[in-house]
């Protein structure tokens, strides 16, 4: 990954260490990882590996105690939580294992949230049009209540690639769902990916769909393993 | 296991939720708003009514026309109240040749009980003093014009030779605003002696006791279950005058309503601090039930659960309400000074009691829908979760709180006018709300992002946003209603006082004395100068019948029929009069006419048409009952219940009475007046007007704390209330906050959300508390065309759009510095 103009995500050195009851607690160290535009990238691991963490550095939810996160050319780990959040909103997507829709909200507006957020005039259309995408056209005025562990995944789609993200951050996206199911959403997934070019990071400890990326690595005990 | 112990088990792990400790919370607050204002008011109620008692010298007392029975002394007694006995007579005073009519009153060593009795001794000087002794008496400036005497010189009474110990100045004789004959006291055992109170006489026996509230009401209950004389009388603090009922009246509607309004705020809070306990042990209790744990053991566990939070968090508010109703009491009982009043226990428990039927009229009907959810709801949420916006179980606490205005209202006027001004407030706010958010999805696309993102935000809470404008509405309403009706209810007493009410009355003036005295007074700085013509008669016969042959329902009756009447004539229809029957005379009407004022037209069952004859002096009248006359008997006004037309009474032999304003300091000058017109009776009415303005001044002060208190508690549970929904906000802000959301983005909506709910919800209240304003004021509070400030209530409407914006971002302060990555790790 020499060509950074290629390169969309780049880790060096990073650790995440927090304060428990027992004294320091090292979650991450020596993390390094690059990730190319338009690529496939998953992480694996057990529970308790440091997936979540790793993913919430990379994605700009979180900082890292030691090292640097370069997410498109911005160094993440010298912004503030306000610059971080511009960088999430222009350029981030995210799907998590339980959905997180907001109960409250329609399809059709849940999926209008990241544009609303934006300041997006048509967020509305967009939204529709997102929707119809991953085949919810007809429920968009349906309430995450009212759909099936696969449908509210699919609207966690359309909302995480409404705004045209440059990279999609995944977390565990199938492990909510039976297996028919998630490898519906799956193929969902990387059919938009390839669509929407967009570049995919994936925690997953589901070997089936890590395969289905282009690279993957493993983290054991804090500590990112062989690039495969 | 049984349930209680799960309960408590439940309760114990359960402890972190925000849900349940604001739930808690709400009922202590609930508690501590009923409490304190139940306990400052029934206080300041006893302060106000326990210096009522220095007006009528006791704290309660019994008056008949014959000998009171002992065991009534004896009751008193045994129940450590302290008693004194007396009797009030007209009789005749002489000193040689000159005689004077005079009221008296006879009365034991220990009078008064309560107030002061206050004479000037011989040696000039003003002090406190009990009855007179045996061989003593005390007169009153007219008496001593009278007669024609001064302080040390003797007069004869009854028979007896008594000497004038000093001039009688102010003695707590019920507030009466003057009596037609000056005032003499003396010792009950002399009355006895001359034969004063003799069967046959016309002395009215009283007995007056003094004590705590227990002692002093178990003795009336006492009092009420004896076969009492006939015409026999309690005389109560709040019977002492016309004036001092209604404004205890007002009072305790007041202090009622306040206190009520508290109720239903705290109300509003558990209402919504319940129902998202509810909400989230759904998915618990659909794991019991497919465990296989009947229904009706999951209904007693959550009810278990919630006495086992409910009990505790009443007791602590019972004692939070105590401590702060004595520390209130502290600050306000300066106003009361020199009245003595103990701590009221009871209003704190009646509290707790009142608090845990909120409780459970707004908690219990979501919990025991939730013991409903279905098994299957393990697998499927949305089983257990309605999708129905608007659930009809929130009509349960309005019932509730329907049933709550009725019982605490102890009026079912007032709890009618409350039903509905609160109804329609909450159909309104509803309405409004449902129309801004209507109006919110279609302004959206083009507003400013913050206001786009704060309307998304009570759009996406359509339901709740729809309840908590209802319930901010309705606690608005009720603080707006405070504060619309207490200042209005000051200002109305304040009215009915003004600074220059007569304070001087003037008796025995001469046809020919009129002008002079006029033009003298005018000289001295005197205004509002009011003349009447006063003459003393007696009723003799209606429609032809003597009066002695005719019976009356009303005892009242035979005891007018025996009395001097008071008759004046007037060509207008004087102020304070309200001609509520028949035509008004006007000034020559073709034969004698008379109006009569509604007590007579009751007491003798008299109509329009009626005839009544008088004998006034040597001359006899017979006149028409033209109209009747609703008199305020509260106005610092004089009043006649029989007023003759001018053209046929003027001819009749009659004085002049003239109420005028003095400023003080010319007392003086009005004492050589006085000297100049022997025949003159002059009556200080200040004193007393002092006495009446410090009263409504105390009761003005026990209204301004109890809305004090009761704002405090509305703001309180305003913040428990919105505290409520912090817990979806929190999930809300971490995933808007993830996909990218500036934290100043967040707090621009929040602002947006809460300033337009605080604007609907003020804006909705502002209506309510103007219509609930002028029905109130009218209806309960009688106060004339009242009708409640625009200009205050539209600024009141901003700034609780304002407020409830600041306790709205306050509140969710911390919720919009949530962490994105909470959400990575739920």
């Amino acid at each position: 990954m020499s060509d950074s103009s290629r390169v969309l995500l780049e880790v060096v050195d990073v650790s995440k260490s927090v304060s428990g009851p027992e004294g320091r607690l090292d979650i991450l160290s020596g993390v390094n990882l690059a990730v190319a535009k338009g690529e496939s990238f998953a992480i694996v691991g057990a529970s308790g590996s440091g997936k979540t963490t790793l993913l919430g550095l990379i994605a700009g939810l979180d900082t890292p105690t030691t090292g640097s996160i370069r997410l498109d050319g911005e160094a993440l780990e010298k912004m503030d939580e306000e610059a971080r959040a511009a960088v999430r909103r222009r350029l981030v997507g995210f799907v998590f294992q339980s959905f997180h829709l907001l109960p409250a909200l329609t399809a059709e507006e849940n999926v209008m949230l990241p544009l609303e957020l934006e300041g997006n005039d048509d967020a509305r259309d967009r939204a529709r049009e997102a929707l119809e995408s991953v085949g919810l056209g007809a429920r968009r005025r349906h309430y995450p209540a009212q759909l099936s562990g696969g449908e509210q995944q699919r609207v966690a789609l359309a909302r995480a690639f409404v705004h045209r993200p440059r990279v999609l951050f995944a977390d565990e996206p199938t492990g909510n769902l039976d297996q028919h199911t998630g490898e519906h959403v799956g193929d969902l997934l990387f059919e938009l990916n390839r669509v929407h070019a967009t570049t995919l990071i994936l925690v997953t400890h589901d070997p089936h769909l890590a395969g289905r990326c282009t690279r993957s690595a493993a983290l054991h005990d804090g500590r990112l393993g062989v690039v495969a | 296991m049984n349930v209680l112990r799960l309960a408590l088990r439940t309760l114990r792990r359960e402890w972190h939720l925000v849900e349940l400790r604001t739930l808690a919370a709400s009922l202590v607050l609930a508690v501590v708003a009923l409490g304190v204002v139940a306990t400052l008011s029934t206080r300041i109620e006893r302060g106000v009514l326990a210096s009522a008692a220095e007006l009528i010298g006791g704290d309660m007392g019994i008056s008949a026309p014959s000998a009171l029975p002992a065991p009534l002394v004896d009751a008193a007694r045994q129940r450590g109240l302290s008693s004194t006995r007396g009797a009030t007579f007209p009789s005749v005073a002489f000193v040689d040749q000159r005689s004077q009519l005079v009221d008296v009153l006879a009365s034991d060593a220990s009078y008064p009980l309560r107030g002061t009795l206050e004479i000037r001794g011989i040696d000039g000087q003003d002090r406190v003093a009990h009855a007179p002794p045996p061989g003593e008496v005390y007169l009153d400036h007219r008496a001593m014009v009278g007669l024609g005497i001064q302080p040390g010189q003797t007069v004869q009474l009854g028979g007896r030779d008594l000497k004038v110990t000093a001039e009688l100045i102010r003695l707590p004789d019920g507030g009466e605003l003057f009596a037609l004959a000056p005032r003499a006291m003396m010792s009950l055992d002399d009355a006895n002696a001359a034969g004063l109170l003799a069967t046959g006489s016309r002395a009215r026996h009283r007995l007056l006791v003094a004590g705590t509230l227990a002692e002093v009401a178990d003795w009336r209950r006492f009092v009420e279950t004896q076969s009492l004389p006939q015409g026999a009388e309690l005389i109560t603090p709040e019977q002492t005058q016309e004036r001092m009922r209604t404004a205890f009246d007002r009072a305790s509607s007041f202090l009622r309503l306040t206190a009520l309004l508290s109720a239903l705020l705290a109300g509003v809070a558990i209402a919504l601090a319940a129902s998202r306990y509810a909400r989230r042990k759904t998915n618990e209790v659909a794991l019991l039930r497919a465990l296989g744990t009947p229904r009706r053991r999951v209904a007693a566990l959550l009810i278990a659960t919630l006495a086992a939070l409910a009990l505790p968090a009443a007791a602590i508010g019972v004692v939070i309400s105590l401590a702060l109703a004595q520390g209130a009491w502290y600050f306000a009982s300066q106003m009361f000074a020199g009245v003595p009043t103990t701590l009221p226990l009871s209003p704190a428990f009646a509290s707790a009691a009142v608090g845990l039927a909120v409780l459970a009229g707004f908690a219990l009907p979501p919990l025991v829908r939730l013991a409903e959810v279905p098994p299957v709801a393990v697998f499927r949420d949305s089983v257990s979760r309605s999708v129905r916006r608007f659930d009809a179980l929130y009509l349960v606490p309005l019932v509730v709180a329907l049933a709550l205005v009725w019982l605490q209202a102890d009026s079912a006027k007032l709890a009618g006018i409350l039903a509905v001004s609160l109804t329609g407030v909450a159909v309104v706010a509803a309405g409004l709300s449902a129309l801004l958010l209507w109006i919110a999805r279609r302004v959206a696309p083009g507003a400013h992002p913050a206001l786009r993102l704060g309307l998304a935000a009570l759009a996406r809470r359509r339901g709740l946003s729809l309840i908590q404008a209802t319930a901010l509405s309705l606690g608005l309403c009720a603080l707006l209603l405070l504060a619309v009706i207490a200042p209005a209810l000051l200002d109305g007493w304040r009215r009915e006082l003004p600074a220059d009410t007569p304070n001087w009355f003037a008796l025995n003036l001469q046809d020919d004395q009129r002008a002079d005295f006029e033009h003298r007074l005018a000289g001295l700085g005197a205004n509002k100068l009011n003349m009447l013509p006063l003459a003393v008669g007696k009723l003799t016969a209606i429609n032809d019948k003597p009066i002695a042959q005719l019976t009356f329902k009303d005892e009242r009756a035979k005891d007018w029929s025996d009395r001097q009447l008071r008759l004046s004539w007037s060509g207008d229809l004087p102020p304070s009069n309200v001609l509520v029957g028949g035509q008004w005379s006007g000034e020559r009407p073709a034969q004698a006419e008379v109006s009569i004022d509604t007590t007579w037209r009751d007491m003798f069952g008299l109509k329009i048409g009626d005839r009544m004859r008088f004998v006034i002096g040597e001359g006899e009248v017979e006149a028409r009952v033209a109209s009747v006359r609703q008199v305020d008997w509260s106005s610092f006004r004089v009043n006649f219940f029989l007023l003759l037309d001018p053209a046929h009474a003027a001819d009749l032999p009659h004085t002049w009475l003239a109420s005028f304003y003095l400023p003080r300091g010319h007392a003086d000058d009005l004492a050589r007046l006085s000297r100049d017109y022997g025949n003159l009776s002059l009556v200080d009415v200040d004193a007393l007007l002092d006495r009446v303005r410090e009263i409504v001044d105390r009761v003005g002060s026990a209204v301004r704390w109890v809305l004090g208190f009761s704002l405090l508690a509305g703001a309180l549970v305003l913040a428990a209330a919105l505290a409520a929904s912090a817990q979806e906000r929190r999930h809300e802000a971490a995933l808007l906050r993830t996909l990218g959301a500036r934290r100043g983005q967040l707090r621009a909506a929040a602002a947006c959300e809460f300033a337009l709910l605080g604007l609907v919800a003020g804006l909705t209240a502002a209506l309510g508390a103007t219509g609930a304003g002028i029905w109130l004021g009218n209806a309960i509070f009688h106060i004339e065309g009242f009708v409640p400030p625009l200009w205050p209530l539209i600024g009141a409407a901003a700034l609780a759009a304002f407020v409830v914006m600041a306790i709205g971002l306050f509140g969710t302060r911390k919720v919009l510095r949530t962490s994105p990555m909470e959400l990575l790790r739920e």
